[in-house]
């Protein structure tokens, strides 16, 4: 009796422990149901060390469902090694600690209620060694309990929406939705600038991408007044899209472009086209740019079906609005193209031509006339992180791309970096590679390894997630490189090895519930 | 003056309103802060009251930080409603029931929009509570630069002429023009034209010149002087004048050079580069303080306010621009060489709170105009428009 007891309480315990960590994991994937188990099964994959743990301890569990004399203390062992592993997923955080938000609090619940009502049918019909399995499966548990929380939090939040809904009905602003693979807050923010003079503007403040997120935009920020909001929606899956311009209706939609961001969840390019295209459905403007074939067919259809359609292009196609980055240059087509095209000079400072293209075509769409935006092509907004240039006292140059995760822009800031490289400096490219690009993910790693081994960059890989594919693309250009299993770590070697007049380039950043 | 100040002040309970529905929204919140701080510091109970763009009005927790706001109102923010009616105020939610705020006074830190120009003070005299930034009358004249550079005419104060862009009309002097929104605060929404026709492309495409536009001509050679008064503690002070220095090739001090240049966590109106007092010959700095105390009787704003000149340094010709009831930091920096911050808001908060109220007395009188009206049938009569 004193043992059964012991053993729920310590396998209570351990599980516990185990849960915290998986329940940040989870909070720090968005709380979409499956990550935890995603992001378990990567740090095995990585970790021979943490693998084996992770087996030891689930055989000791399912040992501990034959009634045999000391099934309870196999019941504790394995509960204890499978909240160890793994063993460099901290409970607390280094990056990012646990943060009890209401939400977290609520899935918490949740998942404690599950684990209780799983262990106490284990317990009465095996005995209470066979609570153990709670134990080696939280991330399973934290996942089905992020699930079932999931569509609480719908139901919760249905008020908080609805108040949106009657807000934005009110103030009655031209909605623009923006959505695209890469670079929706930099248009975003560059709709919000060139807008700035001529009409009244709020834009959906950074991250605020989705259902919940846009509520708050509106609910916090939609003031009376509003002629144009802003919105930036983002989408992991087909669907989503359609769900948010069913609640915000748009006016005038927006794509930036089509890439391999969250590739994994998607399956393939054209399911992210497809996903996306789905912002067009309502509106009745549509500005595209016309340089990718899919948005250049998407464009054909929204013309077919009676849409307005705005396209852009940064390759010199024809298009309402050209922008030639090299030239300096933006020129727009005049409405119904009665009048000649306005050619317009841009300011510094622009890395995505097409991003500003977009921007200026959702002005356009907006019926600005083009002469009012002469003045606004100065000073426009530059994207935190997004290879932001510093340079250190000591004539190091630090460039900071760590909010950038895409194949193309780590691309082109390793070139840009390449550029800058000074005197007896050498450029070094710390990262630790790409995530959630899926199928191609090992491909665009190594790609990135071997660029930057033919600019002759020395690369510090950090962690685990990617070594491999980084470390293969390096080798194959020939390069050198150093591992590391932290950021922190990262800085030191970077900084000795760059040199006076050397660049660093952070490449990408991954949290801490990374391998 | 009986001193009996100092012991009605330490149960006083000042609110510091900040925020408001205008394009200063943001520096608002800072000016409030400071303030709050400053009164904190003083030993003073201060309730920080934030009205957050969208409307709702929220009760903040004391030493709030500028980037708690940046994600609209900070999360330990409580909302408070606003009651109209025969039982007016502030109510912040309780455990059971809606507590009243007491407030002895309130201390208004909102900038352009509806809360400097007469909006908030229409509001708070509805709400019986006394608030410092003048009556809605003197917070409007303030608003509108027309109306505003009418009165200085009027009284024969020196200013530029300055006239409203009306559809038909010719100007009555010759460009370059600077053309200005009727209704604003700071330098936002000001456009430097050269012609007529420019300006009236500009004035139809400029969302903050619809509501109405001003135009005077343009006189890159003239230069900012500043001055603030007050009219709390005794009488009518002005405090010294200051040149903000602009960038050698800025046309007009802009709302960026204002409140943005200066490296991060220095940016800001008290940091912008300035001559404090400003070199100009005694002269000009003794009209500049007669015409401040002149503008303050004349347009009856209260508490701390700036007035803004234009000055020819080559002849000497000094004219008045535009008076802000609500400056920035609430001018404080200006103030800072004579007078300390503390003393300056609650000579402000004292005077708002010991002055009368403003407006008429509005109940019944004996009725005789009721009585001697007899049935509204009979003032039917004749109305039904022209017999056919």
């Amino acid at each position: 009796m004193i043992k059964d007891l012991a053993v729920l309480v310590a396998v209570l315990a351990l599980t516990v422990v185990s849960g915290l960590r998986w329940l940040r994991v989870s909070q720090r994937e968005h709380y979409l149901p499956g990550r935890a188990g995603r992001i378990a099964r990567l740090w095995y994959a990585r970790s021979g060390q943490d693998a084996m743990g992770e087996l030891v301890a689930v055989a000791l569990a399912v040992l501990a469902l034959v009634p045999f004399d000391t099934a309870w203390l196999a019941a504790i062992v394995g509960a204890g090694i499978g909240a160890l592993v793994p063993t460099g997923l901290s409970v607390r955080g280094r990056t990012s600690k646990l943060a009890w938000t209401g939400r977290l609090r609520r899935l918490a619940a949740g998942w404690i209620v599950l684990v209780l009502v799983l262990g106490a049918l284990l317990a009465w019909l095996v005995g209470p060694p066979a609570t153990a399995l709670v134990a080696v499966s939280v991330p399973l548990t934290v996942d089905a309990a992020a699930w079932f929380m999931g569509l609480v939090e719908k139901r919760l939040s249905a008020p908080f929406v609805a108040k949106a809904r009657k807000r934005l009905a009110r103030v009655r602003p031209s909605v623009v939705a923006i959505t695209g693979s890469y670079g929706k807050t930099s248009t975003k923010g560059y709709v919000a600038h060139l807008l700035a003079r001529s009409r009244a503007v709020v834009a959906s403040p950074a991250s605020f991408n989705n259902r919940l997120g846009l509520s708050r935009a509106v609910n916090d920020g939609l003031a009376e007044g509003t002629e144009v909001f802003v919105a930036e929606m983002g989408t992991y899956g087909p669907g989503e899209i359609r769900e948010l311009c069913e609640l915000f209706p748009p006016d005038v939609a927006a794509i930036t472009t089509i890439g391999e961001a969250h590739l994994e969840r998607m399956g393939s390019t054209e399911v992210i086209l497809a996903a996306k295209s789905e912002i067009t459905e309502r509106a009745k403007a549509v500005v595209l740019p016309v340089d990718e074939p899919g948005l250049a067919a998407l464009a054909e259809r929204c013309r077919a079906d009676g849409k307005r359609v705005v396209t852009c292009s940064v390759t010199g196609l024809d298009a309402d609005v050209v922008v030639d980055l090299a030239a300096g240059t933006a020129t727009l087509a005049a409405p119904d193209r009665t009048d000649g095209p306005v050619t317009l000079e841009l300011g510094e400072g622009v890395a995505h031509g097409v991003n500003l293209a977009v921007a200026l075509g959702i002005a356009l769409a907006l019926d600005v006339e083009p002469e009012a935006l002469r003045g606004r092509l100065t000073g426009l907004p530059r994207a935190a992180h997004r290879a932001e240039v510093q340079r250190t006292a000591e004539g190091l140059t630090v460039i900071d791309d760590t909010y950038n995760a895409n194949p193309v822009g780590a691309s082109a800031a390793l070139t840009e970096a390449a550029g800058l490289v000074g005197e007896g400096g050498r450029l070094v490219l710390v990262t630790p590679g790409m995530v959630e690009l899926g199928p191609v993910q090992v491909e665009r790693n190594a790609a990135l390894g071997r660029q930057a081994a033919e600019v002759g960059a020395h690369v510090v890989v950090v962690g685990r997630t990617n070594r491999s594919a980084l470390v293969a693309g390096i080798t194959a250009g020939g390069g050198e490189y150093e591992v590391v299993e932290r950021r922190d770590q990262a800085v030191a070697v970077a900084t000795r090895v760059a040199g006076a007049g050397g660049v660093i380039l952070y490449e990408n950043d991954l949290p801490d519930h990374y391998p | 003056m009986p001193d009996n100040r100092s012991a009605s002040t330490s149960d006083a309970r000042w609110a510091v309103v900040f925020g408001g529905p205008s394009p200063e929204h943001e520096i608002s919140i800072l000016t409030g802060l400071q303030a709050e701080r400053v009164l904190t510091k003083a030993g003073q109970q201060v309730l920080p009251l934030y009205w957050a763009p969208t409307g709702g009005w929220f009760l903040v927790p004391n030493g709030a930080e500028a980037k708690d706001f940046l994600e609209g109102p900070p999360s330990a923010a409580r909302p408070v409603e606003v009651r109209l009616g025969a039982d007016p105020g502030f109510f912040v939610k309780g455990r059971l029931r809606s507590e009243r705020l007491d407030i002895s006074a309130a201390l208004s830190c909102l900038h352009g929009g509806l809360g400097e120009g007469g909006g908030y003070a229409g509001l708070m005299a509805l709400l019986g509570i006394p608030t410092t930034g003048g009556s809605l009358y003197a917070s409007a004249l303030g608003m509108d630069k027309l109306a505003f550079g009418g009165v200085l005419a009027a009284a024969g104060i020196p200013t530029l002429p300055r006239v409203a862009l009306e559809p038909d009309l010719e100007l009555p002097f010759d460009g370059p023009y600077i053309v200005k929104p009727r209704f604003g605060g700071s330098s936002i929404g000001i456009e430097i034209v050269d012609d007529l026709e420019t300006a009236r492309v500009v004035a139809r495409t400029s969302a903050h010149l619809r509501a109405g536009a001003v135009v005077e001509p343009y006189r890159a050679d003239l230069v900012d002087l500043n001055i603030s008064f007050r009219t709390g503690g005794d009488g009518v002070q002005v405090s010294d004048l200051e040149k903000p220095l602009r960038k050698p090739d800025g046309a007009v001090y802009s709302y960026d050079e204002k409140y943005l240049a200066g490296g991060p966590g220095e940016a800001g109106l008290s940091s912008a580069p300035r001559e404090l007092p400003a070199q100009v010959p005694d002269e000009v700095a003794a009209l500049a303080a007669e015409l401040a105390e002149r503008v303050a009787v004349l347009t009856g704003v209260t508490g701390v306010a700036r007035l803004d000149f234009l000055y020819d340094e080559s002849s000497g010709e000094l004219v008045v621009n535009e008076v802000n009831a609500v400056p920035g930091a609430l001018a404080l920096y200006l103030w800072a060489p004579k007078v300390g911050a503390a003393e300056v808001l609650l000579d402000a908060l004292r005077e708002a709170r010991d002055a009368p109220p403003v407006s008429a007395p509005s109940g019944f009188g004996s009725g005789a105009a009721l009585r001697a009206a007899g049935g509204i049938a009979g003032k039917l009569v004749g109305l039904d428009g022209p017999r056919l």
